[in-house]
Parts: structure tokens; sequence; C-alpha cells
């Protein structure tokens, strides 16, 4: 919210520099985002008034002016065709900045100097409201009031020796959303109380009830509505100060009534309304609940769709006004306007933000009636609001207010405990003081007892109902930083957190790898989504398309992260991310159908080692991968794990292999489908690995097992079998063939191709055996060597070659 | 005496000058340099020279030492790296290198902090990023209807169901599992509705904590978050706790501490204020522990949050945040 340094100070007397009003605001919790010097800009410039106009020798179009602005007379050369003797002039002076260029077509600023144009002395320039940055007219110079005073700086005659803050109001504290409201605070810092203006009326000898009625048909959602009549005011600009004034809060003038009320709204934070009385049909304001569907069309010329529930202003026959919200353009002000009835309402909060919301209409009276007005202070901004129409616009009051306010809504007493305050902020303060500090913000003690006191808060405090909203007062005015810092010991036990030493086990581990973790957005395109066949969670409200489901896997982010990388000449790629997948699942989870699941998603691609003099890099390939795979489940501490080789469906990846961790399916790893890479725009082979972080938890202690005391044998031993039988069963039948002194089976060689028949290869091991109870001597060793080659050879048709 | 110093010293810029071995410099050192070497020997002889000469033939004397030492220091570095070039090696062939992995920027920043509470004897919790109204609203003391949830633009799935906005609804599951005392770090990934920019994502990551005991005072939440701030930023510096809003606590603060880049003065990342806000905390709102079934009366406890992204392009100085989920590696090495 924008605020003018000037306004506030109608409201409470203040010597505190911009810069200290904004750091102490900020203190308060009225956080000042900037602060803006408006008459910066027009530094060097004055009013003038053109004493004489004579044409320039040398030049068809100009003209040589000279100009008092009142500590001296100037020459200037001006080219305006407006220019004539006795006007008032806005006057750059050498070295000011004029705005805005309209010689250059994106209209820059430019430095003022002493010129000589065509051969005459020009010591500065009458500008135009363009140059100015004041309005469009490029095409004469801005002439100024008559009245204004010759010499005076061009920023006071516009009422911009001030200073504008921004500040950003929480949305607890509407009764900050005005001047009267911030200097409230200010009093705080001040110690003095604010007040606002003392409003004196001159009411005509007729009674408003004479010529006007209100009736309330939605008590509910209408606690209080009022209204005043005044006849016969003159429509038109509004006076100076009125305008300069709007124009600092960041508002347009548009004409008196209409900037009075918004005038008051900035004074004291109630939103107004004025009607065009003739357009109210019988004479009269029913508010009532809109019938749904009904069309209508609001004072900024869009038609709206009324919902349910909208709580409207009408007159005898239509609606008139969206309730606190906007008004409609059938009876807005207009310049043929003679009568106005003005209201001033409180309306429920609630109910105003739902009406807002369904139209998506913003509005300043909607953004205050939808977090709180004070119905306190209904009657004090319509008799504001008349008073000062009276004075802009002229016309006769009538007399009385209606004011319908069927039931009274009272301050709210709130108790207050001494030691719960201290209790909950740690401090040691006494009951007088939290008094005190309450009292700075206009918050009475009432009754009271030894530790308990009732406070009576006021009704603009709409963020204040429990005791907990008045230790908060206390700390704010007692200050933060006052309060002391002490800081305690403890450990927590209920969270140990298992899983995050899990997460970060597998990321040191493929850091390790080489591996550089990645973290993609986890919002994409429904058709990326259901790339994995799951059936995608799908946003209500997305971005757009491109955004508009949660991913159903990590690698199609990975994918994209791989593409980027490789358009930038990087090609070789470790990429690892952990996060969450969603889906709807059939089940009800957690929340609602949702399925959600934490995974670690491996990426590889290129070369396996950045190139070297001594020896060459390799393209890394599927097994690269599976060997990693391995390896990071080593490094989870699971022993009992398994390849699963069947074919399922895998939509990502061809021919994937399936990791089984304790009979249940922990994700898989394989080469992205040629059709899934292009579709990412990744032209490279391309491998992923993506397991469920849950299963790769493992419950094994550890625990210290004897070393042994004995040697290893290594024996080497090769077959020649048929080409569907592959190592892994090969190894297996090894194994059980043993007498429990085969401890390892290592493959080091395959080899299919010449020297071997048609559907044979050629597979090499490495035997490991070793005994617990002593070291195994030659024959001992044959013996077992043979019994596993005997077994080999007869049950999977192998047959040994000779090394 | 002056010229037996004049004499040695030609003898020490000779003998230098044929010095090609470790094991040559080491018998110059021994000879000239050692405890009884022959410029110690000298100054052994000063005190039999006449007083009058003393004091020059020290100044001689101290220079022949710092010329011996430096023609020593400067041979030494010179044969470290001159390398043995032989027929047979060539060592300053390139090494073999391996491809470096490295941990994401925004995770190293979420170790750190985590490291940090951890110490201070905090547990670390997590919950679900999709979740429904009421753990992200309506149980943080959001009302229905209240204008408090503009201040999260919200993704929505169903009327129910929507993609967490920040990472508070983990209090409320950690608080509706566990009796106090607690005291938990939440880190997660959360989501708002923001079109994509330099300083805005639709996801991003926060972390969270919350500490709820008998007897926890607004006092006891400064002094963690100052201990936090100065091992996270530096013990020297200065900070302010300002009153703030949010929906869950009260009072409500946000801390900020002076502008590390400009120290104060005023610059671009502080939005020329001189303070960075480093992050939001409060007290627990008693309705929060109400809807957890929690007695207010019995415990207070509070709670604070902090957005990694922004923490870590303070800390790194990166200001465009998309960087972050780009997975450029030409980006992610230089973490
Ligand atoms: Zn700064």
């Amino acid at each position: 919210m924008k605020l003018s340094h000037n306004w506030l100070q109608h409201y409470i007397k203040f010597k505190l520099a911009p810069e200290q009003l904004s750091e102490q605001l900020t203190m308060l919790g009225l956080e000042v985002e900037s602060y803006e010097h408006l008459g910066e800009k027009y530094k060097g410039f004055v009013v003038g008034q053109v004493l004489e106009v004579q044409k320039h020798p040398n030049a068809e179009k100009l003209s040589v002016c000279r100009v008092n602005i009142g500590k001296e007379v100037l020459q200037i050369v001006c080219g305006a065709p407006n220019v004539a003797a006795g006007q008032k002039v806005a006057v750059g002076l050498s070295g000011a900045t004029v705005p805005k260029n309209q010689h250059d077509p994106n209209g820059k600023p430019f430095t003022l100097s002493h010129v000589k144009l065509r051969g005459v002395d020009s010591f500065g320039m009458i500008c135009s409201e363009y140059e100015l940055d004041l309005g469009p007219d490029k095409d004469g110079i801005l002439v100024l009031d008559r009245k204004a005073k010759i010499g005076r700086s061009l920023s006071s005659y516009l009422g911009l020796d001030d200073v504008a803050y921004e500040i950003g109001i929480t949305p607890n504290r509407p009764d900050l959303l005005s001047h009267f409201g911030v200097a409230r605070e200010i009093g705080i810092l001040t110690g003095k109380q604010p007040s606002l203006p003392k409003v004196k009326l001159r009411e005509s000898t007729v009674s408003v009830a004479k010529h006007f009625s209100v009736k309330v048909e939605d008590k509910v959602n209408c606690p209080r509505f009022a209204v005043r009549v005044i006849r016969n005011v003159k429509i038109g600009p509004s006076p100076e100060w009125l305008q300069h004034a709007l124009r600092a809060a960041g508002l347009r003038p548009r004409n008196n009534v209409v900037d009075v009320t918004n005038y008051v709204m900035l004074e004291c934070g109630q939103p107004m309304h004025a009607f065009d009385y003739a357009q109210l049909r019988g004479s009269k304001i029913i508010v009532r609940q809109a019938k749904a569907g009904t069309s209508f069309r609001t004072l900024d010329g869009k038609e709206h769709t009324l919902p349910e529930g909208a709580v409207m202003v009408c007159d005898g026959v239509r609606e008139v006004s969206i309730a606190g919200v906007m008004g409609g353009e059938n009876s807005e002000i207009s310049d043929t306007t003679t009568d106005v009835v003005l209201e001033s309402a409180y309306w429920n909060p609630s109910s105003i933000r739902r009406t807002a919301k369904a139209l998506g209409i913003t509005s300043d009276a909607a953004y205050r009636f939808e977090r709180g007005a004070d119905p306190h202070a209904t009657p004090y901004a319509l008799d504001r609001a008349a008073e000062l129409i009276l004075q802009t616009a002229g016309g006769e009051l009538l007399k009385g207010r209606i004011d319908i306010y069927p039931k009274k809504i009272n301050e709210r007493i709130v108790p207050l405990r001494t030691s719960r305050c201290n209790r909950i902020l740690g401090t040691s303060l006494s009951s007088s003081e939290i008094v005190l500090c309450l009292k700075k913000l206009g918050i009475a003690k009432g009754k009271g007892s030894a530790d308990k006191n009732f406070f009576r808060v006021p009704t603009f405090r709409v963020d204040i109902e429990r005791e907990i909203d008045l230790i908060e007062e206390v700390a704010r005015v007692f200050g933060y930083n006052n309060i002391e810092s002490k800081t305690v010991a403890a450990i927590d036990l209920n969270h140990p957190f298992e899983k995050q030493i899990l997460a970060d086990r597998i990321c040191d581990t493929l850091v390790g790898f080489g591996y550089q973790e990645a973290l993609t957005i986890s919002i994409q395109s429904e058709e990326t989504s259901r790339l994995t066949g799951a059936s995608p969670v799908v946003l209500m409200n997305p971005l757009g398309k491109e955004m508009s489901t949660m991913r159903t896997s990590l690698i199609p982010g990975l994918l994209e992260a791989a593409a980027r990388n490789q358009s930038f000449g990087n090609t070789d790629l470790r990429l690892f991310e952990i996060g969450h997948v969603f889906r709807v699942d059939s089940e009800p989870q957690m929340v609602g159908n949702i399925r959600e699941d934490e995974r670690v998603c491996l990426f590889l691609s290129g070369k396996n080692l950045p190139r070297h003099w001594k020896s060459d890099s390799q393209e890394l390939t599927l097994y690269d991968l599976k060997g990693e795979v391995a390896d990071l489940l080593d490094a989870c501490g699971l022993d009992s794990w398994r390849y699963i080789y069947y074919s399922t469906s895998e939509t990502l990846a061809e021919n994937p292999i399936f990791v089984e961790i304790n009979g249940t399916t922990a994700g898989f790893l394989g080469k992205v489908k040629g059709e899934v890479c292009k579709r990412f725009g990744f032209e490279q082979e391309a491998f992923v690995a993506e397991l469920t972080l849950s299963a790769l938890k493992s419950d094994k202690k550890k625990k210290y097992t004897a070393l042994p005391k004995f040697p290893k044998v290594r024996r080497d031993v090769a077959f020649v079998v048929d080409s569907n039988v592959t190592s892994e069963i090969m190894e297996r039948c090894m194994k059980e063939s043993g007498s429990g002194l085969l401890q390892e089976v290592e493959l080091f060689d395959m080899y299919e191709g010449e020297n071997l028949p048609k559907g044979k290869k050629s597979l090499a091991f490495t035997l490991v055996l070793q005994s617990q109870e002593k070291t195994l001597v030659d024959h001992e060793i044959d013996t077992e060597v043979r019994r596993i080659v005997t077994r080999v050879e007869r049950e999977l048709g192998a047959e040994l070659r000779s090394s | 005496m002056q010229t037996k110093i004049a004499q040695l010293r030609q003898q020490v810029e000779a003998e230098i000058g044929s010095v090609t071995t470790e094991d040559q410099l080491e018998a110059f050192r021994i000879k000239f340099l050692a405890r009884k070497g022959l410029v110690a020997s000298l100054f052994d002889d000063l005190k039999n020279v006449p007083a009058p000469e003393k004091p020059m033939a020290g100044k001689y004397l101290n220079e022949l030492r710092q010329r011996t030492q430096m023609l020593f220091d400067e041979k030494a570095a010179s044969l470290k790296s001159t390398p043995h070039v032989s027929a047979q090696l060539d060592p300053t062939l390139p090494g073999r290198r391996k491809f470096l992995g490295t941990k994401h920027p925004l995770m190293q920043t979420l170790d750190e902090i985590k490291s940090i509470f951890v110490g201070m004897g905090f547990g670390i919790a997590d919950g679900p990023e999709i979740e429904d109204d009421w753990h992200n609203f309506s149980a943080l003391n959001f009302p229905p209807d209240h204008p408090a949830r503009d201040m999260q633009d919200t993704f929505f799935v169903d009327r129910n169901i929507l993609l967490r906005t920040h990472t508070s609804p983990v209090q409320i599951r950690v608080m509706e599992n566990n009796t106090p005392p607690i005291r938990t770090i939440m880190p997660g990934r959360v989501y708002r509705n923001e079109a994509v920019s330099a300083r805005s994502l639709c996801n991003f990551y926060q972390v969270e904590g919350l500490a709820v005991d008998v007897g926890i005072t607004f006092s006891e939440l400064k002094g963690t978050l100052l201990s936090f701030a100065r091992r996270f930023y530096g013990k020297d510096i200065k900070y302010r706790f300002r009153p703030s809003f949010f929906p869950f606590t009260e009072p409500s603060a946000e801390m900020d501490i002076t502008c590390f880049i400009c120290r104060g003065k005023g610059c671009r990342m502080c939005k020329q204020s001189g303070w960075l806000e480093i992050l939001g905390c409060g007290m627990v709102d008693p309705n929060v522990f109400t809807s957890v079934g929690y007695d207010p009366e019995k415990y207070t406890g509070y709670a604070f949050g902090m957005g990694i992204e922004r923490t870590a392009a303070l800390l790194y100085g990166v200001d465009d945040i998309r960087l972050f989920y780009e997975n450029d590696v030409r980006f992610l090495r230089q973490f």
C-alpha cells in the first residue's frame, strides 16, 4: 500500500525522517518496502511567467521568450505554437533533467544546458506535459494555473514535496490500510495519540427520510448500512489539494465526488460508494442476495454473471452495486449527476471474499471489506465524506442519516494472564508493564485480578480475538529485539530418520562413482507423464499444457537435462536424481488415491573416462550401469537381491533388467528406447536405472565375522557351451556342486566366433577356493575342480577347453 | 674480519652454482648454514673484533647469513620444480583423471543447514508433496475463505487435494504421530502456482523447523535461530527480528541479517535496505496445537522456515534461480 508522508502528518505530528520512519515501522511489522521522494524528478524546474514573445530572427517556427522565474528574467527559445505572453509555465533550468525527450522515440530523459538555437541564446526550456511525464500531450507547452506563484518550485506547485512509502501490510491487519491506521502505529513510536479531523456539517432543514429509504433484507451479511443524500452538487474536477493527496497515494483523480469517497477510504480505511440519486428507482435501496445467474455490469464496463449468495445493493427494481465489491454502471456518478446518495456500510468479510473471488474482481473496497472493516467507522466516514463533498462540489445535505444497524457490534473483551505472556515470550514483564504496552495501541485494561486482566479491544483490531493475539501485541510494542536470546540444548529422540541416512548414503556413493546430482522440475506435460504407462496426477489449475501433471518417473527429467547438456557439447554424462514420483492408484493412500514414492534414478551416456594419452576411454555400456547398480546395492548394505531378466512391459527401456530385493521388485535398469531418446532430443545411446528408495532400506545389523585364517587358491577353467546357456546359470551350477570350498566364481572372458562351432560360445571362469580349517593341498584342489567341471559338463552339456 | 666475510661470500656464490641435486644442496647447507657451519663460525669470531669495528662487522655478517639462506631457499625451490626427466619416464605427462561427481548445490546448502540443526539436537522428518487441505491449510489455522490463503498461490489436484505450498504440513504430521518433546527439521520440495522467472519457480525447496515442549519461549526461538545464523552466515553478523504474520504462528517474526554482499550499505541483492531476510518464524499458534490434539496450556513451541533456493543463491551469488533446475553440468561442477 502507498502512503504519503505529508498526509500522515494530518493525523499525528512527527519529526521522523523518511529513513527513520521506514526503519521503525518495519520493526513494528509494517514492512516498508521502499520510499520515494516524489519531487526528486522535478529538481531544477520552477514556475515562470512568459513576459514577452518575439519571432526568432532565423527560424520560422521558433519564438524567443522572456520568462520571469522570480529571481531573474531568462531568455528562452521555444518551439511551441501555443506559447503566449502572460502564461504561467513550467521552466526547466540549466542542469535539470527533463523526464521525457519528445524527439526521442523511447522518450529517454535528457539534461538541459545553456544552448544557442539558430544563433540565439536559450537559458532554459518551457516544457510540455509529455516532457514532464505528466500526460500524453506533446503538441504545446503545459500552461499552469493563472494563480501559480512565480518562482515556486514545480514539485511544490504539483504537490510533490512529499515522500511516498510502499508498505507491505499483512492480511491480518486491515486496520493499517489507511493513513489514519498507520498514524496509530506512528503513535506507538512517538508516544502521542493521533486524531481524525472533527466533522462539522451544515444540514438543510429537509429530512433525508422524506426523500429516501433503506431496507436491509440480508442482515447476516450486512450488519450495518448507512446513507446520506446531498442535492444539487456540481460535478467537476477536484481541488488541487485533493488531487495531490490521491496522486501521492497512487490513485488517479476522477471527479470531486468520486475523489472524496476515495480520499475518505484512504484517510480512515472505510470504503465508500456514491450513487447518482436520479438513477435509483423508487428512491430507495434494498440490500438482498442476488438470484444466481443474474447478469450485472460493473462501473468498469465489465459484464458479470452473479453467483449464488452474492449480496447486492438494489434500488426499487434492479441491482445497482455488488455490495462492498464494486458499483454498477447503471447508477455511477456522471458529469450530469446533481443529487448524490452516499453509502457507508459494514459487510461480512467472508461473504465479500466469496463473491469477489467467484467474480474474479479485485477492488480497493473488496480488499478492505474481506479482511474486515471497522463497524464503528461507518457513520464517521459518511459524515466526513458529506463534509468534503459540500466543500468541493457544493450542494444541500439533507438532514440526518439513515443508519440501519440492528445489532450493535461491541468491543471484544480479551483476557490476558501476565504469567502466560511471560511463559510464551520468555520475558519477566510485570502486569503494569503489559498494561502500558497495550495502552499505546488503544487497548484499555478493564477488570482484572492479580494475574489475569481483561482488555477492551477496539473494533478496528479484527486480528485480536485471543490471549495469544494480545501477547503478540505486547511483544511488538516491547520490541522483538528487546527479548533476550536464550539457547537450550535438547535432543530429539523421535526422529533419527533412517530414510535420510539411506538417501545420504546413496547420494555419497553415486557422487563417488562420478555422478552429478541433478534436480528437475516435478511438473511436466501429460504426454510425458503418460510415457511410463502410469495414470498421472493431473492439476486442476496448471500453468499451461506443458506443466499440467506430476511426474510419474524421474527418467524424462534427466533425459531433458541430458539433451540440454548435449546441446552445449557435453556428451559424457552421469546424472542422478533423488525425488518423488506420483501416480493415481486404485487403492486409497495416505492422501486420497495418490501414490507417492521416493526414487533414485541413474542416467549414463557417453564415455567411461575422460580422454587420456596412455589408454583409450570406452563407450559406456549396459554392463557399466549394471555393475554400478550392484555396487550401489552393496553400499546400501543389501545382500538378498537379484537381477531378473524375464520380459515385462517397460515402456521406457528395451530389454529391461529388473532388480528384486527380498522378493519385491525395487526397480529396473536398461537401455533407453531410441524413440524415447529422440522424443527429448537426445541423440546418443543412454542407459537408466530407476529404483524405489524404500526398497533399498536394509535391516541388516552390521556384524563382525572372523577373517579366514588360510589362503585362497585360484584356478581358471574355460567351457564351450551352447550359446543359449547364460553365465548366471553356469555360475549357479558351479556353486551348487561344490563341497563348501568354492567361495567365489568370477567370469573373466566370453568368446564367440572363429575357432568355435556355430551356436557355441566359450566362457572362462576363475574359481576361488578356500578352506576354513586348513591350507588346501594340490590334490584336494584338483579333486574339487574336477567335481565342479564334471557337474557343469553333465548338467549343461558343456565341454572343458584345454588351457 | 671484513676480508674473511668477503671471501666466504665469494665461496658461497660459487658453490651454490654447482649444486644440481638434493644431496648436493644438503651438503651445501651443512657446510655453510648449519649450527657449526662456516657462517656460524664467523659469528663466533666476532667476539675477537675490536669494539669500534664490531657494529659494521656484525652488519656485514648478518647480510652474509641472509644472502646464504636466500640462495639456499631459491635453489631448493628450483630443484623441486625441475622434473627428473629420463628416457624411461616423463613425469610431466598428464595423469589419468576421472569424471568428478558432485552433489547438487541446493542439496549441499540443505546439508549444511541440516548439520547445524542436527548438531543442536534436532531430528529430521518428512512428508508427502501432495497434501490434503487439512494438513496444508486448515490445521495450520488458515480458515476457509480467508485472505491469508492468497499469500500462497496453490496448485490443486481436486477441491481437497493440492501440491503442498510449504513444508509446514509436515509439522502437523509430526505432531499427529508423536508426543512432545519434539525438535525436528523438515526439509522438502514445495510448489507455488507462479510463472517461472529468474526469481521464482513453480517448485522449490524449503526447510521447516518445529520445537514443542513444556516451557519453550520466544526467547529460546531467538537464541536457537541466532546460533544457526551465526554458524551458517558467520559469527559476526548483525541481525534483527521484526514482527510479521503467518497464520500458524503467533507472535510471528522475520529474521534479517545485515547484507553480506554490501555489508549493510544497500545493494541490488538486499533491495537497497542493507538487510537480507533469511527466515520466517514464530511461536506455534494455540489453534495449531488444538487441531493436533495437544493442550496449548501445557505445551508451547516454535516453528521456523526458510527457502533453500534463495539461501543458496545468496551464498553462491547465483542471480537466476532457474539455473538450479537446468542441470547444466558446467554449472553443477562449480560447486
Ligand atoms: Zn546489500
